[in-house]
């Protein structure tokens, strides 16, 4: 996991309190969707972990949402040109085995940036069904990164795009259909629950991505801990960010 | 190339640059960005008699130039740590276990278990005294002096290092009483307690409601601790608290530090402490040639105030 002093390429609003970052490094790095980088905002201590959206040679894109002063430096005090401190990749990623081929994928919020990279890397080889929910109609960002697979549906929760409704109550009306060999998923807490409930008892496993506020991000402080129902607290940064639904207490 | 040397408590250090504990685990995950050989020492991930889960979630909040963190001191206990990183960590570099308990008995025992295996112990007395309502062991003198007895007596062979709160009554009045109850060395500052607040849920950001405060706001506070403790004993003293470059280890070895520790910077920037390294053999040779300064050693308390 190295660190490099990352060019940044771009960094625009693409919704609103969402915006898009580019950033080059200085050699290819192999990353897996699902893995994250964390990336430093100068002048504050604590770097960001994102997600990343996309992958290409040198080139990262990650997409956040201003939540506090840090990702709201990172927006407006920070433009293409400029050198910025990351580290990646971090985390385990998202990995299906061979025989889980019908994937189906939820999405909620800003949960739906590492999906996209789960996409990019799987729509060759598995059949890929998306439900992404977003608040409404404005907040909808990237459709067109969404638009590949065997089905895309968009949900809002006003109804302005798409159908009417969270991602998962999408997903749970086409389950039966869909019948997915395997779920991805991110998004709030609140949306996993639902996914936990929807679920139960089907025997389909379900991984999801979690986000914590993070320390170093590379496992050794334990800031970002979560419960296991084993007992154990698994460090999100370094044993995830991706756990199986039914390891984890949310 | 400048000597960068030192020695704490007849332990030779090959530079004076420590991660601190809590920021570093047992070394493992950032010997992956790059080899921790070449620290003057790690000093370890608090360890207690047992495993311990610490708390809930979120265990860590920012605000301007620091950090807050309630992390509880979760760790995989000190025979874990003495079956599992021991070796491999005293393999890299020297160790310093911080060590820390509920109870005097605790402290006792947990000594005991390290004694002759680590080169330093670091006593970590910023925790709540379960036997005296739940007062840290690091606020009053006479709770300072007992514990560092009670551990001293604990360890035969190891020097015993004792890591000052700034939450005290008087940091030089705990800074003597620690020498006076056996303390081989000093270690401050360790974290202030602050509280942040996340203002649209009218609630602390920690789940812990109050934190440790660290990270480069601190540094003037702790640097005038660390001047005042130093000049109160005859014991050596490691510095701590806000540093984040070579220029701000130098500020804590003129105030009194023989060597010092990194914690929050190596969140900033992970490759941190290799940084202070190198920054310090340079600016040594730069006032070498200016000053005559040729070991970094010869830094210590050279502060004159006006």
């Amino acid at each position: 996991m190295p660190e490099f002093d990352a060019l940044i390429l771009e960094n625009k609003p693409i919704a609103p309190g969402i915006y898009s970052l580019m950033f080059a490094i200085q050699e290819r790095v192999a990353v897996r969707c699902g893995q994250f980088c964390m990336v430093g905002v100068p002048g504050f201590p604590l770097k960001r972990p994102l997600a990343v959206c996309k992958a290409e040679e040198e080139r990262i894109t990650v997409c956040y949402q201003v939540r506090g002063a840090g990702t709201r430096a990172l927006a407006e005090e920070h433009s293409a040109g400029e050198r910025i401190s990351v580290t990646l990749p971090l985390g385990n990623g998202f990995c299906l085995k061979p025989e889980e081929k019908r994937i189906a994928l939820v999405g909620g919020g800003v949960g739906v940036f590492p999906l996209i990279a789960a996409l990019r890397e799987f729509q060759n080889q598995k059949q890929l069904f998306s439900y992404m929910g977003f608040r409404n109609r404005e907040a909808v960002c990237l459709s067109h990164e969404l638009e590949c697979g065997e089905k895309l549906v968009l949900c809002t929760d006003d109804g302005s795009c798409g159908v009417r409704g969270t991602a998962v109550q999408a997903f749970l009306a086409d389950i039966d259909d869909v019948r997915p060999d395997a779920v991805l998923a991110c998004g709030p807490t609140p949306m996993l629950r639902a996914l936990k409930r929807a679920t139960e008892g089907r025997d389909i496993p379900v991984y999801v991505s979690l986000e914590e506020r993070m320390a170093c991000g590379i496992g050794a402080c334990l800031v970002c801990v979560c419960d296991k129902k084993d007992g154990i607290h698994a460090r999100v940064c370094r044993d995830g960010p991706v756990f199986r639904l039914d390891e984890i207490e949310l | 190339m400048a000597d960068l040397h030192v020695n704490i408590c007849g332990v030779e250090l090959k530079n004076p640059v420590i991660p601190a504990s809590g920021t570093f685990g047992f070394g493992r995950e950032f010997d992956e960005i790059y080899d921790i050989s070449c620290l003057g020492a790690v000093a370890t991930k608090g360890l207690t008699l047992e495993p311990r889960l610490g708390n809930p979630t979120p265990r860590i909040a920012e605000s301007r130039g620091v950090i807050l963190n309630a992390v509880g001191l979760q760790n995989p206990g000190v025979k874990h740590f003495i079956e599992h990183d021991l070796a491999w960590l005293r393999g890299k570099t020297k160790v310093i276990a911080n060590v820390a308990g509920a109870t005097l008995s605790d402290y006792g025992e947990i000594c005991a278990r390290l004694d002759g295996l680590v080169d330093l112990v670091e006593l970590n007395i910023s925790c709540p005294n379960v036997k005296c309502g739940g007062m840290a062991f690091g606020i009053r003198p006479q709770d300072v002096k007992e514990v560092t007895h009670v551990s001293k007596t604990a360890l035969k062979k190891t020097p015993l290092i004792v890591k000052l709160s700034p939450n005290a009554e008087s940091i030089a009045e705990n800074a003597r009483a620690a020498e006076a109850g056996g303390a081989d060395g000093l270690s401050l500052i360790n974290t202030l307690t602050g509280l942040a607040i996340d203002i649209e849920r009218r609630r602390p950001i920690l789940a812990n409601n109050t934190g440790g405060v660290s990270g480069a706001g601190v540094k003037p506070i702790a640097v005038r601790m660390v001047y005042e403790a130093s000049h109160a004993v005859g014991i050596p003293v490691i510095g701590m608290g806000g540093i984040t470059c070579a220029e701000d280890a130098v500020e804590f070895l003129m105030a009194g530090a023989v060597a010092v520790q990194v914690g929050t910077q190596n969140f900033t920037d992970a490759l941190a402490c290799p940084k202070i390294i190198a920054g310090l053999g340079k600016w040594c040779e730069v006032a070498h040639a200016l000053h005559g300064v040729e070991r970094v050693r010869d830094l210590t308390g050279t502060l004159t105030m006006n």
